[in-house]
C-alpha cells in the first residue's frame, strides 16, 4: 500500500462553499417568480404597469386645471379643488401600497385585506364629505394666463382635460377633429377634446372594466366550480347544466339589449361581462376540485375536524388557483375588448373618456376617415390585450412542469 | 369493568359504482380499549382502510353507503352523530395519520400554519399560544430546530420528517384514539423503526389508543395488543397477538405466516398463497377464501356455506369450517361480549396501563 493512499488530504484550491440560508418559498410564489422571469411576461407587465400608472395619476398627467397657481401673490391649486373622491382615493392608495410592501412580516392575504379596507374606508369617507367644484370652466386659466396677472403657474404635462372642448380656440376655418400637431400630440376628437388626454383618462375604464368584471366572473366561477367539484353527483349535474345555459348566452347581444333599455352605467356593463364570463373559470375549478378532493391532505384536513368552509376555500382552492390565473388573465383581455366593442358601436359611456369611443369617432366624422382617431386608441387596445395574453401565456408555461424543468 | 373506547359492531358498507354495488366491509366487529393498540391486517383491498376511514366518517356518501352496524365511541354512535358534532370528534377525540407522507400535507401552507389551524379550532387558543403548542408537539416528535421548521413548506422536508409532522399534527390536540393508516409503508426501513418507536413512546405518555392499519406482520408483532385479520371485506380471525402468532386458526393467517422469510431456514423459495385476491365485484360463493385454501380438499361446504366468526378456542375467533373446534363452537355467545374479555386479559398482562 502506498503512503499516498492513507491520511493524505486532497489538495484543493477552491474555498469551501458557504452555507446559503434556505428561503421558504411556496409553490405559488415559485410560479409567479418563474412567470416574471420570462421576457414576454416582463413586456406585458411593463405595459400593464404603464396603463396602471396612467390610470392612477391621470389627473396629474392631463388636466386643464393648473396644479399650482400664483395670482395676485396668492397661491392656489385649482386641480386639487376639482379632484373627485375617486381621484383622491387612487392617489392615496399608492403610499398605502408602498408601506404594505415594506411590511414583510404580514402574510400576503392579510396585507391585501388591510389595503382593501383602508382604501374602501377612505373612498366612503371622501364620497360623503368631499364636494368638488362641478363648474367646468376649462378655458378660464388659459384666459388668465394671457392677461399677465399670473405670477407663476405649474401645469400638468398635458394641459387639457379630456372633456375640455377648447372653445376659446374655436376657429370656423378649422373644424375639429384636428390632426396631430405640436399642441395636440395625438390630435383632437370630433368635439375638440385632446386625444392624448382622453387616452390617459381612458386607462381607468380599461383597467377597471378588466379587473372588476374578471373579479365578478372569478367569484361566481370559483363558488359554482367548487360546489360542483367537491360534492359531485347531483350538484355537479345541475351545475354543469347551468354552465351550459350560461355559455349559450351571447355576451355582446346581452350588453346591447341592456344598454338599449337601461342607463349606460359602467357598473351594469362590468356586471354583465362578469356574469357571462364565469363559465370557463367554473369548469377549471370543478376539474381541479374533482382531482384534489381525493388527495390525502384534503382527507387530513377533514380528519382534523376543520369546517367545510376551511376545507373548500383554505385547503383545496389555493391548490386549484394555477389554471385560474391563466384563465383570468385572458378574461381581463376579453373584458377590455367587450367594452371597447360596445363603445365602438356607440353604446358605451357618454361622458367618460374611453378608448372604444375614440375609435368609434374615427369613422363618424362626416364620412371621412380620421387616421389618428383610429390608430392611437387601436394601438392601445391591441397592446393591452396583447399584454394580458402574454402574461397568460407565460403563466401557462410557468405552470407546465414539462416546460419549466427543461429550460 | 372498563368500557371499550371504540367499539365497531357489525359494520356494513357498500359502494354504489357504475357496475353495481360492491361491499368493501361486511359484518366487521372489533373494539379498542384506552391505551391499547389494535392492528388490522390484510392485503390491499380487503377493506381495512375503508373500516378506518368510516370511523371518522370520511367515506364520501355517495358513492359510499352505510348499510348497517354501529361505531360506538365512548358509547356514542358516530354513524348517527350530526355533522357538526362529528367535526368536534374529528381531530380532537380521534385523529388520523395517512399512508403517504408526500401527499398528506397541504403544499401551499407552512408546517406551522397547517398544524396551528386545528389547534386554534379545537383548543380555543390564540394564534401565539397555538404556535407555541405546535412548536412543542414538533419537539415531541423529534424534529430538530422546530422553530425554524414552523416556517417551512412541506416540499422542503424529507419523507420521514413529513410523517413526523403528520404525527405531530395528529397528536397536537391530544386525541384519545389515533388511527394510523399504514403509517410506515412509504418510508424506508430505518425510518419505519424510528416512526413506530416514536408512536409507541407517545402512546405510553398520553395513554392514547391506536388503531394500526398495516400489512406488515413484523409491525404487528412489535406493536399490537390485539389483531384483526381481514380478508375479502370480512374479519376472518381475531385474537390476542401472542395467540395469533402461536396458533393461527384461519388458513389465510397461516398462509401469511408461511410467506415470511425465516433466518437460517435455508429454503430458496418463499411460500406463497396461490391464486389472487378476489375482485370485490364478484366474490366466490361460500367461504371467500376457498379457491386459494389448502385445507378445503374438495369439501362442498366450503364452496357453498360462508363461515361466520366463532370462538374456536378461548378468546380466539376464526371463521373457518376446518378450524379445530369450529363445529363445537356453534352455540357460543356472540363474539362481541368475549372481545371485551380478550382486551381485559391483555390489560392485566400489561400490569394495568390505565
Amino acid at each position: 500500500m502506498s503512503d499516498l493512499a492513507v491520511g493524505q488530504a486532497l489538495p484543493t484550491g477552491a474555498p469551501p462553499v458557504p452555507d446559503r440560508p434556505l428561503v421558504a418559498r411556496s409553490w405559488l410564489a415559485g410560479v409567479v417568480l418563474r412567470t416574471v422571469g420570462q421576457i414576454s411576461a416582463r413586456v406585458g407587465l411593463v405595459w400593464i404597469g404603464t396603463i396602471a400608472f396612467c390610470a392612477v395619476f391621470a389627473p396629474l398627467l392631463a388636466s386643464s386645471y393648473p396644479i399650482l397657481l400664483r395670482v395676485d401673490n396668492k397661491w392656489s391649486s385649482p386641480l386639487a379643488a376639482h379632484l373627485t373622491a375617486v381621484d383622491w382615493t387612487l392617489l392615496a392608495a399608492v403610499p398605502v401600497v408602498g408601506v404594505l410592501l415594506l411590511l414583510k412580516s404580514l402574510s400576503f392575504a392579510r396585507r391585501f385585506g388591510i389595503f382593501l379596507s383602508i382604501t374602501l374606508a377612505l373612498l366612503t369617507i371622501l364620497l360623503l364629505t368631499l364636494d368638488p367644484k362641478r363648474t367646468n370652466v376649462y378655458d378660464q386659466f388659459r384666459a388668465l394666463d394671457t392677461t399677465g396677472r399670473v405670477q407663476s403657474i405649474w401645469r400638468t404635462p398635458i394641459p387639457y382635460s379630456p372633456s375640455d372642448r377648447l372653445r376659446d380656440q374655436f376657429d370656423a376655418a378649422r373644424p375639429h377633429p384636428w390632426a396631430p400637431s405640436r399642441d395636440h400630440w395625438m390630435g383632437t376628437e370630433i368635439n375638440g377634446g385632446d386625444i392624448l388626454s382622453n387616452m390617459i383618462h381612458g386607462c381607468r375604464i380599461a383597467m377597471s372594466v378588466g379587473f372588476i368584471s374578471t373579479g365578478i366572473a372569478l367569484v361566481i366561477g370559483i363558488f359554482v366550480g367548487a360546489m360542483m367539484g367537491y360534492f359531485a353527483g347531483v350538484v355537479d349535474l345541475v351545475g354543469m347544466r347551468l354552465v351550459e345555459i350560461f355559455s349559450a348566452i351571447p355576451r355582446i347581444y346581452l350588453l346591447l339589449a341592456f344598454v338599449a333599455f337601461y342607463d349606460r352605467n359602467i357598473y351594469i356593463i362590468m356586471a354583465i361581462i362578469g356574469v357571462t364570463g364565469w363559465v370557463g373559470d367554473a369548469r377549471f375549478v370543478r376539474a381541479e376540485f374533482l382531482k384534489l378532493r381525493n388527495l390525502d391532505f384534503v382527507h387530513a384536513a377533514i380528519a382534523a375536524g376543520l369546517p367545510l368552509r376551511s376545507v373548500l376555500f383554505r385547503h383545496i382552492l389555493p391548490n386549484a388557483l394555477a389554471p385560474l390565473l391563466v384563465s383570468a388573465s385572458f378574461g381581463v383581455a376579453g373584458a377590455i375588448l367587450a367594452e371597447s366593442t360596445l363603445s365602438f358601436l356607440g353604446l358605451g359611456l357618454i361622458d367618460e373618456p374611453s378608448w372604444g369611443r375614440l375609435l368609434d369617432q374615427a369613422r363618424a366624422g362626416g364620412g371621412g376617415f380620421h387616421w389618428w382617431l383610429a390608430t392611437f386608441p387601436g394601438i392601445a387596445i391591441f397592446l393591452t390585450v396583447l399584454a394580458y395574453n402574454l402574461i397568460g401565456e407565460s403563466l401557462r408555461d410557468a405552470l407546465d412542469p414539462k416546460l419549466s424543468g427543461g429550460q | 369493568m372498563p368500557q371499550p373506547l371504540l367499539d365497531i359492531r357489525d359494520l356494513n358498507i357498500a359502494f354504489n359504482t357504475a357496475r353495481g354495488p360492491i361491499r368493501p366491509v361486511r359484518d366487521v366487529s372489533m373494539s379498542i380499549f384506552p391505551g391499547q393498540t389494535l392492528a388490522v391486517v390484510g392485503e390491499s383491498g380487503c377493506g381495512k382502510s375503508v373500516t378506518a376511514l368510516s370511523v371518522l366518517r370520511l367515506i364520501p356518501t355517495p358513492p359510499g353507503e352505510y348499510l348497517g352496524g354501529q361505531i360506538l365511541f365512548e358509547g356514542r354512535d358516530l354513524l348517527k352523530l350530526p355533522e357538526r358534532d362529528m367535526r368536534s370528534v374529528r381531530g380532537r377525540d380521534i385523529a388520523m395519520i395517512f399512508q403517504e407522507p408526500m401527499t398528506s400535507l397541504n403544499p401551499v401552507y407552512t408546517i406551522g400554519d397547517q398544524i396551528a389551524e386545528a389547534v386554534i379550532l379545537h383548543q380555543k387558543v390564540g394564534t401565539k399560544k397555538a404556535y407555541k403548542i405546535v412548536e412543542e408537539s414538533l419537539c415531541d416528535v423529534g424534529i430538530a430546530d422546530p422553530h425554524r421548521r414552523l416556517g417551512e413548506y412541506p416540499h422542503q422536508l424529507s419523507g420521514g420528517m413529513r410523517q413526523r409532522v403528520m404525527i405531530a399534527m395528529a397528536l397536537s390536540c391530544k386525541p384519545k384514539l389515533l388511527i394510523a393508516d399504514e403509517p410506515t409503508t412509504a418510508l424506508d426501513v430505518t425510518i419505519q423503526a424510528q416512526i413506530l418507536e416514536l408512536l409507541r413512546k407517545l402512546q405510553k405518555e398520553n395513554g392514547m389508543a391506536v388503531m394500526l392499519i398495516t400489512h406488515d406482520l413484523g409491525v404487528v408483532a412489535e406493536n399490537a395488543d390485539t389483531v384483526a385479520v381481514m380478508y375479502a371485506s370480512r374479519v376472518v380471525e381475531y385474537a390476542k397477538v401472542e395467540d395469533l402468532f402461536d396458533r393461527p386458526q384461519h388458513p389465510y393467517t397461516e398462509g401469511l405466516f408461511r410467506s415470511i422469510p425465516k433466518l437460517g431456514s435455508g429454503v430458496d423459495r418463499l411460500d406463497t398463497i396461490s391464486g389472487t385476491v378476489p375482485n370485490p365485484a364478484k366474490f366466490p360463493a361460500g367461504c371467500k377464501f376457498h379457491p386459494r385454501c389448502v385445507r378445503m380438499n374438495g369439501d362442498a361446504k366450503c364452496a357453498t356455506v360462508e363461515p361466520v366468526v366463532r370462538e374456536v378456542e378461548p378468546r380466539h375467533w376464526a371463521a373457518c369450517h376446518h378450524a379445530a373446534g369450529y363445529e363445537n363452537a356453534a352455540g357460543t355467545t356472540p363474539v362481541l361480549d368475549y372481545k371485551r374479555q380478550v382486551t381485559l386479559d391483555v390489560l392485566d398482562a400489561a400490569g394495568g396501563v390505565m
